[in-house]
């Protein structure tokens, strides 16, 4: 058999590979699972009327999971269609996150790496200070300065809309600037290994400039365990974002809006978890395969592309 | 001097650097927001509100005295003189002095820390080297099962789900610190605080109940804390046991016929656990972020239960850098014992940091 795609056919990547392709399918198929209403504007939430006296309403015909509602108010949300609607903002938070966090630490990494010494001593201490910092802390601290910072206005440029899409939400900034360490530090350790060898030695004799040197030679060749770590990681910040919407830190994860609504129902008292079950638990179990997914993923990757590190 | 001493001056000395290099970024970011913003940094305790003009009048005092126009340099250094100082600031909207509430709750995030990391670490260690004794077979297939489990499920749900079942349902572990009629007891005068951890002040005041109470009420937090946790390093510990039981030294060892339990536990262990020690240092961080969630979950009166809430009112630049500073300090108290331990155990890391 192939040796390049062996690894995969192992059931539990193809597992992985199986639940990716679901909540991707979802995430595009959106308005046809949970056609939005018509002459309204948009919004991932769905009221639908008050049907069970404020209480949350059990799954039934056109409510496939039932619906909830912020305490005791009557406006009840629609679960299934927030769920469905949540997967694109999951998507769209965990891959630009891991894109910029890790390409960033893979810059940061390399070029420590590549020039050595004490450019390489001085970049690796700035990156074990950023290890000590909690990601909750630089959340905290974000939302907290931002406001003072960035006011915001309708972005024009294409320049001003990059930097609304950030400072507009302090937590995807917070989760950028705080989570990029371990792909500076993982690629540097590669990037250390090969410095030396003649290939680079070799382009270097040939005159060629270090940027060129950087990005045609150097980070192709050091780039695999980042990568590996970048498909854990876009489970992992999904998880994190719906931990953070979940506590009041900002964030806008339907699926974690979801769980706050539900945790009212089922931890004060009088609540059932399992006689109410569909006010927490599937978009917990969303929430939950939406890592593992993206965690088997990883492992199949490392397998992949290291094969003899990981056995 | 001893080279465990010098270990840990060294050890020190680096987290005097990391505190510079945070604080630097911290207060560069900081230095973005306008002068009137910076200057609440520095604001003194009022104790009646104040009226508009009062409030300028105060703001321009903070400007002149602290220099607030002046380059990056020269304000870091009046801002981190007064730091060290201790005037870390008021805040308004905690009413308090930002270091006497960080100090004030701080045993409290302390106990809960502490009890995880004391769960964690010995049960990671211990599962580790069974899984990896037990190498294939049932044992090592459960224990990767549920280390898998483990860290799929976020923390924050596994808390609700917990609370849920033993709190809501079965009115086991509640939730807090201690019940109300101890907590009020605990509160008066009649209760020394002495290290402010209820479940050790409990013993120490020959109240058994309080402790035992306090204990009851810390486990469902330390078990929802520590579980993701006991997975990583186990998995960890397995490997590096895989990794250090395919040595000469251990054929070796096993040629002289020294027996399998002395084999594993004395001399492949200390040898694994150095990388597994070193990876959980590395997840300190995390440990904190964890310990925050579940403050709030659990609501526990702890430091980022306090801070976190204050952020959701009004912005206030004063609580937000201390809490991030203060988080950054915990996080490197936590590595620098872990790095402890490790050089106890490992001759290799005390003699190789001296170069």
């Amino acid at each position: 058999m192939n040796r390049r795609i062996k690894p995969f056919l192992r059931w539990q990547y193809l597992f992985g590979v199986v639940i990716i392709c679901f909540y991707v399918g979802v995430a595009i198929t959106a308005p046809y699972l949970a056609p939005p209403e018509l002459g309204k504007v948009f919004s991932p939430y769905q009221f639908v009327p008050d049907i069970n006296n404020h209480k949350p309403a059990p799954p039934q015909p056109g409510l496939p999971l039932g619906t909830v509602g912020y305490a005791r108010t009557s406006r009840q949300i629609n679960i299934y269609y927030t769920l469905v609607w949540g997967t694109r903002t999951a998507l769209r938070f965990g891959l630009l996150v891991t894109l910029l966090a890790g390409s960033f630490g893979i810059l940061f990494g390399a070029v420590s790496g590549y020039f050595g010494g004490k450019v390489n001593r001085i970049m690796m201490r700035v990156n074990d200070a950023f290890i000590a910092f909690p990601l909750i802390a630089g959340v905290a601290f974000f939302t907290s300065i931002i406001p003072f910072i960035f006011k915001p206005e309708a972005p024009k440029t294409l320049f001003q809309s990059i930097l609304f899409l950030l400072f507009d939400k302090p937590l995807m900034l917070g989760f950028i600037f705080f989570s990029w360490m371990p792909y500076a530090r993982i690629t540097n350790i590669m990037a250390l290994r090969i410095k030396e060898t003649l290939f680079i030695q070799a382009a270097k004799a040939m005159g060629a400039g270090h940027l060129r040197i950087l990005f045609r030679h150097f980070i192709p060749h050091i780039v695999s365990p980042a990568i590996v770590l970048a498909a854990r990681d876009v489970g992992a910040f999904v998880l994190l974002q719906a931990t953070f919407t979940f506590i009041g830190l900002g964030g806008d994860s339907e699926w974690g809006a979801i769980l706050i609504f539900g945790q009212f129902w089922i931890i004060n008292p009088g609540g059932n978890i399992f006689q109410r079950w569909w006010v927490f638990l599937p978009a917990a179990l969303v929430l939950i395969s939406f890592g593992i997914g993206w965690n088997l993923l990883g492992d199949g990757l490392n397998e992949w592309m290291n094969p003899r590190i990981s056995q | 001097m001893p080279p465990i001493i010098r270990f840990i001056a060294s050890r020190l000395f680096s987290i005097f650097v990391t505190l510079f290099i945070v604080t630097a970024v911290l207060f560069g970011i900081v230095m973005l927001t306008p002068p009137d913003i910076r200057a609440t940094l520095y604001m003194p305790k009022t104790n009646r509100p104040l009226t508009d003009e009062q409030y300028q009048a105060l703001v321009e005092k903070s400007i002149e005295k602290y220099h607030l126009r002046d380059p990056y340099p020269v304000q870091y250094v009046f801002w981190l003189s007064q730091w060290v100082r201790g005037n870390w600031g008021w805040s308004p909207i905690l009413n308090d002095d930002v270091l006497k509430a960080l100090i004030r709750r701080t045993p409290v995030t302390a106990e809960l820390t502490l009890y995880s990391l004391l769960v964690f670490i010995p049960l990671g260690l211990v599962s580790g080297v069974v899984a990896a004794q037990h190498r294939g077979r049932s044992v090592d297939h459960y224990f990767r099962l549920s280390a898998f489990i483990a860290t799929s499920l976020p923390i924050f749900t596994l808390a609700v789900v917990l609370m849920a079942i033993f709190y809501v349902m079965l009115p086991w572990f509640p939730p807090e610190r201690l019940s109300t009629p101890l907590y009020l007891f605990v509160k008066s005068t009649s209760f020394h605080q002495y290290t402010g951890l209820l479940t050790v002040d409990g013993i120490l005041n020959g109240r058994l109940d309080i402790s035992l109470d306090a204990f009851r009420h810390l486990i469902l937090p330390v078990f929802a804390l520590s579980l993701a946790h006991w997975a990583t390093l186990g998995r960890i510990m397995r490997s590096s046991m895989i990794e250090e039981l395919q040595e000469d030294y251990i054929t070796a060892a096993k040629a002289r016929g020294i027996p399998m339990h002395i084999l594993y536990w004395q001399h492949a262990f200390r040898n694994a656990l150095s990388p597994a020690l070193a990876s959980s240092a590395l997840s300190a961080a995390s440990l904190f972020t964890g310990v925050s969630v579940i403050e709030i979950i659990f609501n526990i009166k702890g430091v980022s239960e306090m801070f976190l809430q204050s952020f959701l009112g009004i912005p206030d630049a004063a609580p937000a850098l201390s809490f991030a500073i203060y988080s950054v300090i915990v996080v490197l108290i936590v590595m620098l014992g872990l790095d402890v331990i490790q050089a106890i155990i490992d001759p290799r890391i005390r003699e190789t940091s001296i170069s």
